[in-house]
């Protein structure tokens, strides 16, 4: 996760033979694509242990998303070229031409990185899910044994409030990470795109023309230096911990 | 005459369906404000206990217990567990057109719900007494205890929060 440096867009031996028609560039940094395996680990293990009783569990691993959402949104602002929040996030004009080209079909529509539509997915993932744990942080159960790390800042009655919309917003959640996969599903079959390799290795294989003037391989492989994905992580992981023993340390 | 005498009890006759019809809706009226202000109350009460075992909850799960806290938590939760089953009286469920979490099985189960209720009314009793000890680790175990006869009560016998 921590590979920086510009060696990470390798075009490969036939492309280069090809004079370089397409290439496999690093679209994805490490830590991106870390970030999003864990999400999806963890909201996994965050259903499973709820829906056995396992509460104390479930607190540590809302925590430990928390830590990871923070994570990614600092990520969005220092991180490569790719993940930050100023190279995917477009005003409604963009995001409503991508979708009509989207509609018409034909040839590539979108380089590198999030395209409009989907970059506004990544924003509200990322929200919902802030919201989702920053509440969580405050609920109590009906019983009012189980509660949240931040549940002795509010009442009962606010706490059951705050649980109530920790499942709606639950629901919110389901609903985008449906949209998000019905997406990945469209452009599979209907645009022939596999998105899911390349947030699995990081790497793409592109045709040349794909990539924009201004953005060079070099520049999408750039992911950052160990120090600061490590500064970064240590200071998301302190504050999850932090809220973890409900801001008392 | 009899004509008009006819008339007259045709009338009386209607005049008093009519006073029977507004007596059952006043009477259906009031069974229902008796529902609201039966489950009012049962509300409160169980929000007392909820509020009473959240204080408990969090106290054992920080770092330095408050003692104090804790046994009158376990005092109050003690006090209110064995009137459970007054607060559930005929006429106060789902079917009194009340909005209410509580199943109908209350009530076409009731020995079932007063088993439930008793088990948990032993358990909140028991805490009383751990709790007295100040043995916090049989505290702790007690309180889980009692958490897990509240979760069978309501699984059983409570609508699920949506």
């Amino acid at each position: 996760m921590t590979e920086g440096g510009a060696a990470k867009s390798t075009p490969s031996p036939d492309a280069a033979r090809s004079s370089v028609r397409s290439v496999r560039v690093r679209v994805w940094d490490g830590p991106t694509r870390w970030v999003h395996g864990l999400i999806i680990i963890l909201i996994a293990l965050a259903l499973w242990t709820e829906s056995h009783d396992q509460m104390d569990w479930h607190i540590r691993i809302g925590c430990a998303l928390l830590g990871v959402v923070l994570f990614r949104l600092a990520w969005g602002v220092f991180g490569g070229a790719t993940a930050r929040f100023s190279s995917f996030v477009r005003g409604p004009a963009t995001v409503l031409g991508y979708a009509a080209k989207l509609v018409r079909g034909g040839a590539s529509v979108h380089g590198v990185g999030h395209n409009p539509m989907g970059g506004w997915s990544v924003v509200a993932l990322l929200g919902v899910m802030a919201a989702e744990i920053g509440v969580g942080l405050f609920c109590v159960d009906v019983d009012g044994l189980e509660s949240g790390p931040l549940s002795d800042r509010v009442s009962f009655q606010a706490g059951r409030a705050a649980a109530h919309w920790h499942t709606l917003l639950f629901n919110v959640l389901l609903a985008l990470i449906i949209l998000h996969l019905c997406a990945i599903a469209f452009y599979a079959v209907v645009r022939r795109d596999n998105l899911i390799g390349p947030m699995l290795t990081g790497r793409k294989r592109l045709r040349t023309t794909a990539i924009g003037s201004e953005t060079t391989p070099a520049d999408l492989a750039r992911g950052g230096s160990a120090i600061r994905i490590g500064l970064i992580a240590a200071i998301a992981l302190s504050v999850a911990i932090w809220a973890a023993y409900g801001f008392k340390i | 005459m009899s004509a008009t005498y006819g008339g007259m009890r045709r009338r009386f006759r209607s005049m008093a369906s009519v006073a029977v019809a507004v007596a059952a809706v006043v009477a259906a009226g009031a069974a229902a404000a008796d529902a609201l202000s039966v489950l009012q109350a049962r509300q409160a009460h169980y929000k007392e206990i909820g509020k009473a075992a959240k204080a408990l909850g969090e106290q054992l799960k920080s770092g330095a217990p408050s003692l104090p806290v804790v046994q009158a938590a376990a005092k109050q939760i003690d006090a209110l567990a064995p009137q459970v089953p007054s607060w559930f009286p005929a006429g106060s469920g789902p079917a009194a057109g009340v909005k209410t979490q509580a199943k109908a099985e209350i009530w076409a189960k009731p020995d079932e719900f007063k088993h439930d209720a008793a088990t948990f009314a032993e358990a909140a009793h028991k805490l009383d007494l751990v709790a007295a000890s100040g043995d916090l680790g049989a505290i702790r175990a007690q309180a889980q205890a009692m958490g897990q006869t509240c979760k069978t009560c309501h699984e059983a016998f409570r609508e699920r929060d949506d």
